[in-house]
């Protein structure tokens, strides 16, 4: 029987699948969940999946609507003509017959992606870009015809005293109207205490803004008031792009090799913005146009691809940004459902790969207000690197590659239902206890565990243990020679059981292998040197904290972290996560304008390191690659990973 | 002259050298094979050379790692300063040349050097070229030294499109050069969608794909003059 690449995503899952398997089938195989209310009796049509046309380098599948057997009748019920022709299937229908992309659309995704990117409680001073001025003006008479906008600058300027510059078109538009609705009573909708952008009449005393995070895999948005600086709302999803490719480099590749590819690319992200706004406003009883204001924060290439600034020349070295300052635009110039005059700010960049997000982090970690040497590391499929104090800041960037968020791992997943997130193993009988993301307690205490795979927080959680356990060196060599079932070859390369097939949603045991290993020690390897060769450029010998910014920071184990040798030797004390930080920046700068020329000010001050090209990179590299460092040494490990291991 | 076992014990110490990393044991058995009158060529290839083949299987299996790779590297240069300049220049039989980068836009060069290395110990000279390499400046360099193989190597998807460019001005200008890709992001589908006669998955791979392609490249021109 011949098999075919199956992909799917956003999940990311992939493997071979035999031919003439329904995509619903498939997806079983490879644990991605896909609803199916009616049994696949093509009854209910909410198995709905797309087939995605194309060569995709990354995977190396050229994907056909051909390599899905022909469109059938019952699926013209669920499926109209539009959808149709953009690829759309019932996956209870459609058979594999070549290899194929397919992605599930949220509505039809039965496991939920938990997404982690909560705001966390901060305190925010509050001086948000947008004001709200009351004003009662004197209606016109024959002795007095000054004209409407005139009237209301005049009335602005000595109540409120602020000289008003401009007013937006849409804002003009409706001016007259709006005035004379309230018998001349109104409130002035204030952008930066220079432009009316919205006038409404009566006395108002409430404005919404949108504080948005666009991650290469997880977009979330925060409805604050800007009066009273709550959060309202907090919605996420997964970023729609993701089907173009799973990291920066894929995407800015797909851009690059497909004539329309940028513009489905910009246009994917706008669609999906708009309909996480109309979500979020719903759940609240609010419309779009209530949103006033928005900020954004993103990597450099989300941030180019958002504002249709073609990356292609993020791609390649020395990956000059277009612009390095903020950026401000019109909502309506990007196509976002919004007020017409909201205004969305764009947080600034600090170098090609230390983007808007790594100045979200900084603005609301302010380690340039602080005397101890902090690292910052934010862990995404790019690492980005911050070292400094109130006297001097470097940043950095690397390639972590996307292993650490459990891609390129063989049974890795994203954080969903069914990941393994937390794993111990036991040091003398090599037993393993693992909790799994959607039941409260470990596997151990449960009698249907059903897992599906391990997520980013359950691979570094594995590794680590595995280290300290003496399942594998220094060098990340597992050690067939250890007398446990759990190791074991396969096609003659070592892997590590964590759960076995009875404890799997899956039909197959869940393994660690050598190559995963290997897979980590390349990502974590870079993150350490980065990290090195930042605290030798300013003369560093110790960190004094280390902070894990990014919602993959916050869940994974710290100590577990630095076992790995993830970063250099820090008293684990001071060593913390601070949840979405890039989020929270978005936030801040929404909350508190002052922010925002302060954001412009670090990101002009932080001085931007290329780590490749350093000298000693490649030796730095090497030595990083192994548990927890070649030669450098862990006086904090001390006690926690047992001396044999720690001094082999 | 140097009795088979001494010969036999030499080899085996500079291969186990290799393959346990240890430099000073490569040093130390370099000399001796001097000093015991081995031919340099015989040692460094059926020593060090032999080693690394062994290190490569051991990276294939994945017991080795890229940092075994570039200590076992160090080790094979250590021994490769001390016998190279005894090689007699008969002996090497030059197998051809190539010119090997990292293509523009890319500074990754790990992977570059340890095929560079490959082919040095494998007897061809070797024109390195370095990384962040223009595209033209391959094609240049090609017709200047009239390299047999050019070798292309990129770490990242954005920069492995250049190398289809590559491909094609080089094979433009002189359609008989073998052209062989490596590097992370890069499959056999990928080369060969690229044009490209050869794909190196790892260190070792590239030389054997260069030798075959050296073979090949003889047999067409011996087929041209006969």
């Amino acid at each position: 029987m011949r098999t075919y690449q199956v992909i799917f995503q956003p999940s990311g899952r992939r493997g071979e699948i035999s031919e003439g398997k329904t995509v619903i089938e498939a997806s079983r195989e490879l644990g991605v969940e896909i609803e199916s209310v009616c049994g696949e009796a093509k009854a209910c049509g909410k198995c709905k999946i797309k087939l995605e046309k194309g060569f995709f380098e990354r995977d190396g599948i050229t994907s056909f609507p051909a390599n899905l057997s022909p469109f059938q009748d019952e699926e013209g019920k669920f499926i109209n003509e539009t959808d149709r022709a953009a690829g759309y299937r019932l996956g209870c229908v459609a058979r594999i017959r070549g290899d194929v992309l397919i992605f599930v659309p949220e509505e039809s995704r039965a496991g939920k992606q938990v997404v982690r990117k909560a705001a966390t409680e901060r305190a925010i001073d509050l001086k948000p870009a947008i004001s709200l001025h009351y004003v009662e003006l004197s209606p016109p008479t024959f002795h007095d015809t000054l004209g409407d906008f005139d009237r209301l600058k005049k009335a602005v300027s000595e109540k409120y005293n602020v000289p008003l510059l401009h007013i937006d078109y849409p804002a003009l538009v409706k001016l007259p109207e709006v005035l004379r609705r309230e018998n001349w009573k109104a409130t002035v909708v204030l952008w930066m205490g220079k432009e009316i952008i919205d006038i409404q009449p009566g006395n108002v005393d409430e404005a919404y803004g949108l504080a948005l995070d666009i991650g290469t895999t997880t977009v979330a948005g925060y409805l604050c008031s800007l009066r009273s600086g709550r959060v309202i709302a907090t919605e996420s999803m997964m970023n729609p792009q993701v089907t173009f490719g799973e990291d920066v480099m894929s995407r800015i590749t797909y851009a690059m090799t497909h004539e329309d590819g940028f513009e489905r690319l910009h246009r994917s992200i706008i669609e999906g913005l708009n309909r996480l706004i109309q979500t979020t406003v719903e759940g609240c009883g609010l419309s779009p146009k209530d949103i006033l204001e928005l900020t954004v924060v993103g990597n450099t290439v989300m941030h180019h691809i958002f504002l249709k600034i073609n990356p292609e020349y993020l791609g390649v070295a020395p990956f000059p940004p277009a612009i390095h300052r903020s950026v401000d635009i019109k909502a309506r110039d990007l196509g976002l459902n919004v007020h017409p005059c909201a205004n969305v700010y764009v947080l600034p960049i600090e170098a090609g790969f230390v983007g808007a997000d790594n100045v979200g982090v900084l603005i609301a970690e302010e380690p340039y207000n602080q005397d101890e040497m902090a690292l910052i590391i934010d862990i995404g499929t790019n690492g980005e690197l911050v070292l400094g104090n109130r006297r001097i800041m470097v940043s950095s960037s690397c390639a972590t590659g996307p292993a650490l968020e459990g891609a390129h791992i063989k049974f890795g997943m994203r954080a969903a239902p069914g990941a393994i997130e937390r794993i111990r193993v036991h040091p003398e009988t090599f037993e393993v206890n693992f909790k799994v993301i959607g039941q409260m307690e470990w596997h151990a205490d449960l009698k249907i565990v059903n897992a599906k795979g391990i997520c980013g927080s359950g691979i570094i959680d594995a590794i680590g243990e595995l280290y300290r356990t003496g399942v594998i060196d220094k060098s990340g060599r597992m050690k067939k020679e250890l007398s446990t079932p759990r190791l074991r070859l396969s096609d003659g390369k070592p892997e590590f059981v964590i759960a076995w097939k009875d404890e799997t949603s899956i039909g197959k045991d869940i393994t660690i292998t050598q190559q995963d290993v290997r897979n980590v020690q390349l990502a974590k390897g870079a993150l350490y040197t980065g990290a090195k060769l930042m605290m030798k450029k300013l003369g560093v010998e110790r960190l004094d904290k280390v902070i894990l910014a990014g919602a993959f920071g916050s869940y994974i184990n710290a100590e577990e972290a630095m076992v790995l040798g993830m970063f250099p030797d820090c008293d684990l004390k001071h060593v913390y996560a601070v949840g979405n930080a890039a989020g929270d920046g978005a936030r801040i700068a929404l909350l508190n304008r002052d922010k925002r020329a302060e954001a412009d000010a670090i990101a002009k001050k932080v001085e931007y390191m290329e780590l490749t090209v350093e000298g000693d990179f490649q030796k730095e590299f090497m030595e990083a690659m192994q548990f927890p460092h070649m030669k450098d040494s862990f006086p904090h490990l001390k006690g926690i990973v047992p001396d044999e291991i720690l001094n082999q | 002259m140097v009795s088979e076992d001494k010969r036999q014990e030499i080899l085996n110490k500079l291969k186990e050298g290799v393959v346990n990393l240890d430099e000073e044991r490569v040093k130390k058995a370099s000399h001796e094979a001097l000093d015991n009158g081995l031919h340099a060529y015989d040692a460094i290839m059926n020593g060090l050379a032999a080693g690394m083949e062994k290190v490569g299987e051991l990276y294939d299996r994945q017991e080795y790692f890229v940092p075994e790779m570039l200590i076992a590297a160090d080790a094979l240069y250590a021994g490769l300063d001390i016998l190279k300049p005894h090689v007699k220049q008969e002996d090497t039989g030059v197998k051809g040349q190539v010119v090997i980068g990292t293509v523009q836009g890319d500074v990754h060069d790990i992977g570059k050097n340890l095929v560079k290395m490959m082919f040095e110990i494998g007897g061809f000279t070797v024109h390195d070229l370095g990384r962040d390499v223009p595209l033209e400046k391959f094609v240049e360099e090609q017709i200047k030294t009239d390299a047999e193989i050019v070798a292309l190597s990129a770490m990242m998807t954005t920069t492995m499109m250049g190398m289809k460019k590559v491909v094609q001005m080089i094979k433009e200008k002189n359609p008989h050069v073998k052209i062989m890709l490596g590097g992370a992001p890069l499959t056999r589908d990928v080369a060969a969608l690229f044009g490209a006669d050869g794909y190196a998955e790892s260190a070792g791979n590239a030389l054997q794909e260069a030798i075959k392609m050296i073979a090949q490249l003889r047999k067409l021109g011996e087929s041209r003059k006969g």
